[in-house]
């Protein structure tokens, strides 16, 4: 066994290079700066008291982010028993591309997406993710911030990789439909229809 | 190559999600490129998907990590190791 100083400082080494995703995923999970800090100081706490556990030359970020995951989900319990029942007759397959085109904005740039996109900043975007049932948005948020692979996401959050698959393509489909009501709601949509007779 | 050997367009939107995302066969993932090669309706949509999960993702990565954070858990663990700050010890990594 090393010294336990040595424990630590090894513990440490391999958390920092991973502590900043962590803490944007955790943003996503709670929607709560502060609440996002506390999960991730209580989760590397966990993980370093069980850091006995963890095989050197596994990967670390995935077994962190299962125990800061795991966390979020005991202190959400109520809804964790609750999944959520999700309708996605609103929000059909390439929503943005087809709200998109019927708004014209596909004759305006090559990049239609990014036209919107770049007008949304990116705390509106956060928003948008907020907005997803809790189990989607960490699929979305361990997808979207880690890049990690479904069976990645699947090892994190605890579930089979069928489900991560589902939760990732709705979550995807919900994402479009609250990204694009937002262009609406704050004016984007109508500005570009606007620059339609200009360019 | 025969026709039997190439995705329509149907086989080629059901795979839309996983080739984004990179879990597809690399079979399957040469088929779609094949298509996307000579759809021009397919890869106008697979552009854009990819354009909407890039620019989300590059939105998301823009959020301000709190600078002290590693050092505030450093703190943590320090005090945690310490025999005043866990004084039975229990589940001290060794």
């Amino acid at each position: 066994m090393p010294p336990r100083d040595a424990s630590q400082s090894g513990f440490e080494a391999l958390l920092a290079p991973v502590v900043a995703s962590a803490y944007r995923v955790a943003y996503h999970l709670t929607r709560h700066r502060d609440d996002a800090e506390d999960l991730v100081q209580e989760a590397a706490l966990q993980a370093f008291r069980a850091f006995a556990s963890f095989r050197p030359g596994t990967n670390f970020r995935a077994w962190f982010l299962r125990i800061l995951t795991n966390l979020h989900y005991q202190r959400h319990r109520k809804s964790r028993r609750e999944p959520a029942v999700v309708d996605l007759e609103d929000a059909p397959e390439l929503y943005l591309y087809t709200q998109t085109a019927k708004a014209g904005l596909h004759q305006l740039a090559d990049d239609p997406a990014t036209l919107v996109l770049d007008r949304l900043d990116a705390g509106l975007v956060m928003e948008a993710l907020g907005q997803l049932p809790e189990d989607y948005r960490v699929a979305a948020a361990l997808y979207f911030v880690e890049e990690l692979s479904y069976e990645e996401i699947a090892e994190a959050a605890g579930c089979p990789i069928g489900t991560v698959r589902s939760r990732l393509h709705r979550g995807r489909r919900l994402l479009q439909k609250a990204l694009w009501e937002l262009a609406e709601q704050r004016g984007i949509v109508r500005e570009l229809e606007g620059r339609k007779g200009t360019e | 190559m025969s026709a039997l050997d190439r995705y329509t367009c149907e086989e080629t939107f059901r795979r839309l999600d996983d080739y984004l995302d990179r879990e597809l066969s690399p079979d399957e993932q040469r088929l779609v490129e094949e298509h996307l090669r000579v759809c021009g309706i397919c890869a106008s949509e697979f552009r854009f998907e990819q354009s909407v999960l890039d620019g989300v993702r590059d939105k998301l990565s823009r959020l301000a990590v709190p600078a002290d954070l590693m050092a505030r858990i450093q703190e943590l663990l320090t005090t945690e190791s310490s025999p005043r700050g866990n004084p039975s010890g229990e589940n001290r990594p060794e």
